[in-house]
């Protein structure tokens, strides 16, 4: 039998927002008030989230953002800095308790980013897990992802980039040499990919039909993958007012952003 | 006096330390206050400030024994970061000349 799960597809918001619903949907399904949820969204604006345990200044150019009018965000998990732009986010909210919650942080990225991957595949993309935490194809990254656990549940967020522009992320981010392992950002621009270079048919698409395709694509991979039978629905009123709140109070402020 | 230090081990994310220790600088020196940051995992996440505020008093030299021992006794499940990855890192300053 199917594991139900919730469906949501939230759209393209704000980076505080879109932490703040994240958080809310992790409390809800944590109290038992919502099923195990899955949920598909983007940021407008252009947006930079960085890892908990990341240094602000020292990962993002906070002027160049300022200027650009691209937000920038702490989020929960930890990870790397990402620039999130023309892209899919995903986050998976389940309690620990569940059949496909893993008890280790790795064995859970293998288990759940089956979905990213079988999604990639009904789009003609083959790719596969890289540990710790990112989803290649061809051996360059096109998924990168978080995971925390609190409250008795896990969160998992993560991206599938569905075009890159490498010039403007390192306008944005600060990329120090030892991750570059002193090569050029030359280098560093192929070793990712997205699913507009990699899609089998070449015909130009828009971002947005890309959107919507790769949504479609993973609601089909995530189902297969995880047996998953997705029930479409909305975030309830108290999560999104929760979801407010968080956006308000937690992820819009210096305190929070700035925290290490 | 004040580290500034960076790397990425082997099997490690990108790691950074800021590390007040004791002078004068030796492995030995004892350590004030250290801040570790990077695009590691540690859950729950709100544990590790108590690893480095335990990592306090401990020797430059001690650094990673202490931390694998503090993440054994709190619980954290962590990837990304190791002690060996923090000595490494440490390694690397005293072999470069601090």
């Amino acid at each position: 039998m199917a594991y139900e799960f919730r469906l949501l597809e939230t759209g393209l918001r704000r980076a505080a927002f879109n932490m703040g619903l994240d958080e809310a949907l992790l409390r809800s399904v944590a109290e038992g008030v919502s099923l195990p949820t899955l949920r598909f969204y983007g940021w407008a604006p252009a947006a930079v989230s960085i890892g908990y345990f990341q240094g602000l200044e020292e990962e993002v150019d906070t002027a160049a953002c300022a200027a650009a009018g691209i937000d920038v965000v702490r989020r929960i998990t930890g990870g790397g800095a990402v620039f999130h732009h023309h892209e899919v986010t995903y986050s998976i909210a389940l309690p620990l308790r569940h059949p496909l919650a893993c008890q280790n942080i790795l064995d859970s990225y293998r288990l759940l980013l089956r979905g990213i991957v079988e999604g990639l595949s009904v789009l003609g993309i083959e790719a596969e897990f890289a540990p710790i935490n990112d989803i290649v194809t061809g051996g360059k990254k096109i998924s990168g992802n978080a995971q925390t656990r609190k409250l008795g549940c896990i969160l998992q967020h993560g991206t599938i980039l569905l075009d890159v522009d490498v010039d403007q992320m390192f306008s944005v981010l600060k990329v120090p040499q030892e991750k570059a392992k002193g090569k050029l950002i030359e280098d560093i621009k192929q070793r990712v990919t997205s699913v507009r270079r990699c899609l089998p048919q070449k015909e130009p698409a828009t971002i947005d039909s890309l959107y919507a395709l790769t949504i479609e694509a993973l609601k089909q991979g995530f189902a297969r993958a995880l047996d998953l039978a997705l029930d479409s629905s909305s975030p309830t009123e108290s999560e999104l007012l929760l979801a407010e709140q968080l956006a308000h109070e937690k992820f819009s402020s210096l305190a929070w952003t700035a925290l290490r | 006096m004040k580290l500034e230090l960076i790397g990425k081990p082997e099997g490690c994310k990108l790691l950074r330390m800021t590390i007040d220790v004791e002078p004068p600088l030796s492995p030995s020196s004892r350590i004030r206050s250290v801040s570790i940051r990077g695009d590691f995992f540690a859950i729950p996440e709100e544990a590790f400030d108590e690893v480095e505020d335990e990592l306090v008093g401990a020797a430059l030299e001690e650094l990673g024994r202490r931390f694998d021992w503090l993440v054994w006794q709190k619980g954290l499940e962590c990837a990304g970061i190791t002690g060996r990855g923090l000595d490494e890192i440490v390694q690397k300053e005293f072999h470069n000349g601090v």
